[in-house]
């Protein structure tokens, strides 16, 4: 089926779940879900419609909210469901209980960003090192990262 | 009694620091975890603060082995965002050189899978074959690692017809050389009866657990981007996906076997159709605001890249997904009830690309909570020794 | 007399250790294929040993990371004296491309003492022989 049949399948599955949903370029959609509705719309999704291949989570830093974007990819491209938390209460449901290989994904996006994902089963540091100091996290657009004294070996500097 | 064991970052069988930690109970691993962050380098962060055409050099050095699928994907993306579409010749060129870089790659793991095996002498062979494609990519690009032939609409160099013609005669060469590994492995059963039944991953963990690759492929899942989200030159290219259903060990091998066999009938079908004309057309410096996703096939898997544009020339997010860390959940499973000794067997069958992903591996003694590190080094004696005690015992076919 | 026996036989045939501390593997596969036929290290005495306790030369690659940084040091005292190491690759002499990044220190040579730089990136295999080689000479 092509793009436009897929789009059509996806709105009447979810009804008024999504938001908005856009196909910019062949071979990709964009979907917009609240938050609320993320678990059981990637539920149904799954379920009925069998889209089952998450390839990765994304977050972007937009000012005053995150954006974080879910890739799915299916036989003929790529599904992307968008959602949008406010910055001053960064908190995302876990979707490890509909696609287990989720989990090391969301680690990444709790070191990341700062979000706190509820639910999660393993909310362990992934990335940063041992030395790091909490509560800073390196891709918010707000942290410039200062660069750490060089010694050159010989005694020049 | 359980024992936790932790494999230290420093070991000399992978090149890479990775800290693992497993749960053991004699010789039979229960539980494992493992630690990354030894080789993050925060690439995302300093891709904001370089420009387009300064990415292309920065995503290439993600990685050293499969370093033109990173900037393949990450051009296809600032390419679309960008709307400049490269010609058919370079086009053509871009996707020899990236299944070059599969052959070469695919011989890489085939050489360390014999290593790590206890076959040394097959390791050897392999690596002298594979400088063949070395040669060959340092003919079109200048160097044999890191070839840097991308740019944002097409390539930077061209082949002559001298050099073209070569390249052929070098592909009968690598034929005749592979052919020769596989008639190896008809007649090696010791290899064969190692490398089966270790490291199972049924089909549906396979799906379920997000797994790309290889890894996949040989759990029956014809999951290949190629094919699934065609681009680039792929939609009119012939070509198979290949896949296994042993699930373990020996179905990889198999499966990559057959897609460096592949890669040969692609590019002798991409040089023998060379288009004429340019092979590279000017791009603007600034991208458009807009986001795109871009995916490709590296050899180890599902790249996706996720660039979004706000109409400077820096790009405002780049996110990388490289295919290993997409295998990780899968090989946790797979480490499950196996033994310790199958350990750096099951690990170079996901074809561990360590930095693309920054992965470290710590085994933890059980009972006691006291982690021991154990060497790489002691793996590898404890797989050569299992390995005098296996051939007697299976009797498997090779399958190819 | 011992002495000047044991200084012959470091020179004639070091055991080297092979570290990577947050690279990007294109050096380390360099590093491997000095092994294989094609360039031969071993054929010059060269042996990659499995633990720093059996070393002479540290070959190392890589900016270093915040993590790997106590390691390092950590195998470095791990080594018996005399002790050297090679700084191979770009990203060792000074860090390459991930200079200013939050999370990389910078050359090895912020952590350990180093004795022979190979620039490259990636090196050739030639280029490492070479730089081992002129260890040799400096013995």
């Amino acid at each position: 089926m092509n793009d436009l049949e897929r789009v059509e399948r996806i709105k009447a599955a979810l009804g008024e779940r999504a938001v908005e949903i856009t196909n910019p370029a062949p071979q990709r959609i964009f979907l917009t879900v609240p938050v609320q509705a993320l678990v059981p719309a990637l539920e149904q999704l799954k379920t009925e419609l069998g889209y089952r291949h998450l390839s990765t989570i994304s977050g972007v830093d937009m000012g005053d909210v995150f954006e974080i974007l879910y890739h799915i990819g299916y036989v003929g491209g790529n599904l992307n469901v968008r959602t949008r938390i406010p910055k001053a209460v960064p908190r995302l449901p876990s979707v490890c209980s509909v696609i287990p290989g989720a989990i090391l994904y969301e680690r990444e996006i709790q070191d990341m960003f700062g979000i706190i994902v509820d639910g999660i089963p393993d909310g362990r540091p992934l990335l940063l090192s041992d030395d790091w100091p909490a509560g800073v996290h390196p891709l918010r657009k707000d942290w410039t990262p200062t660069r750490p004294e060089e010694k050159i070996p010989g005694g020049k500097s | 009694m359980k024992f936790q064991i932790p494999i230290g970052p420093q070991h000399p069988a992978l090149k890479e620091p990775l800290s693992l930690r497993m749960t053991v109970e004699g010789e039979v691993i229960r539980d494992a975890d493992l630690r990354l962050g030894y080789n993050h380098r925060g690439m995302e962060k300093l891709a904001e603060q370089r420009t387009y055409l300064q990415n292309i050099y920065l995503t290439e050095r993600i990685c050293g082995i499969c370093s033109h699928s990173h900037t393949t994907c990450f051009v296809q993306g600032a390419e679309k965002l960008m709307e400049v579409e490269p010609p058919r010749r370079g086009l053509y060129l871009r996707y020899v050189v990236a299944e070059l870089e599969r052959v070469h790659s695919h011989l890489l793991w085939l050489g360390v899978a014999g290593h790590e095996a206890g076959f040394d002498s097959f390791f050897m062979y392999v690596w002298r074959d594979r400088e063949i494609v070395m040669d060959i990519l340092e003919m079109i690009s200048g160097n044999r690692v890191h070839y840097a032939i991308n740019t944002l609409g097409g390539v930077r160099r061209d082949i002559d017809e001298a050099l073209r013609q070569k390249i052929l005669d070098f592909l009968g060469i690598l034929r005749t050389r592979t052919d020769y590994y596989f008639k190896l492995g008809v007649n090696e059963p010791s290899f064969v009866a190692r490398l089966a039944g270790v490291g199972y991953l049924s089909k549906e963990d396979a799906i379920a657990l997000c797994a790309v690759g290889p890894t996949t492929r040989a759990s029956g899942v014809a999951f290949d981007v190629r094919r699934d989200d065609p681009h680039g030159v792929y939609g009119e290219v012939p070509f198979e996906v290949c896949t296994a259903d042993s699930c373990d060990v020996l179905g990889r091998t198999v499966v990559r076997i057959k897609e460096i066999l592949q890669s040969y009938n692609i590019i002798e079908y991409l040089l023998r159709n060379l288009p004429d004309g340019p092979v590279a057309v000017k791009a603007p410096r600034r991208a458009k605001p807009g986001e795109v996703v871009a995916r490709y096939e590296a050899p180890r898997g599902e790249n996706i890249h996720y660039i979004k544009a706000n109409g400077s020339d820096k790009p405002e997010r780049l996110k990388v997904r490289a295919p290993t860390l997409g295998n990780y959940a899968a090989t946790l499973v797979m480490l499950k009830n196996g033994f310790i000794a199958d350990i750096p067997l099951i690990f170079a069958a996901i074809d561990p690309c360590i930095c693309c992903a920054e992965r470290t591996v710590e085994l933890v003694d059980g009972r006691s909570g006291r982690p021991t590190i154990v060497r790489w080094s002691e793996l590898r004696r404890m797989a050569a020794r299992r390995a005098g005690r296996v051939s007697k015992k299976r009797n498997v076919e090779w399958p190819l | 007399m011992l002495k000047r026996l044991v200084r012959w036989s470091r020179i004639k045939s070091p055991w080297i250790l092979h570290l990577n501390s947050g690279a990007c593997n294109a050096c380390d596969i360099e590093i491997i294929a000095a092994l294989t036929p094609r360039f031969d290290v071993e054929r010059l005495g060269v042996l990659l040993k499995a633990t720093p306790r059996h070393a002479d030369v540290l070959v190392c690659s890589g900016p270093v990371t915040r993590q790997m940084k106590d390691r390092l040091v950590r195998i470095y005292e791990q080594t018996p004296d005399p002790k050297f190491v090679v700084a191979v690759g770009a990203c060792a002499l000074a860090g390459c491309v991930y200079r200013g990044s939050y999370n990389v220190l910078g050359g090895i040579d912020q952590v350990l003492p180093v004795d022979v730089y190979v620039p490259g990136c990636p090196a050739r295999p030639d280029a490492i022989l070479d730089g081992v080689v002129k260890l040799l000479g400096k013995l």
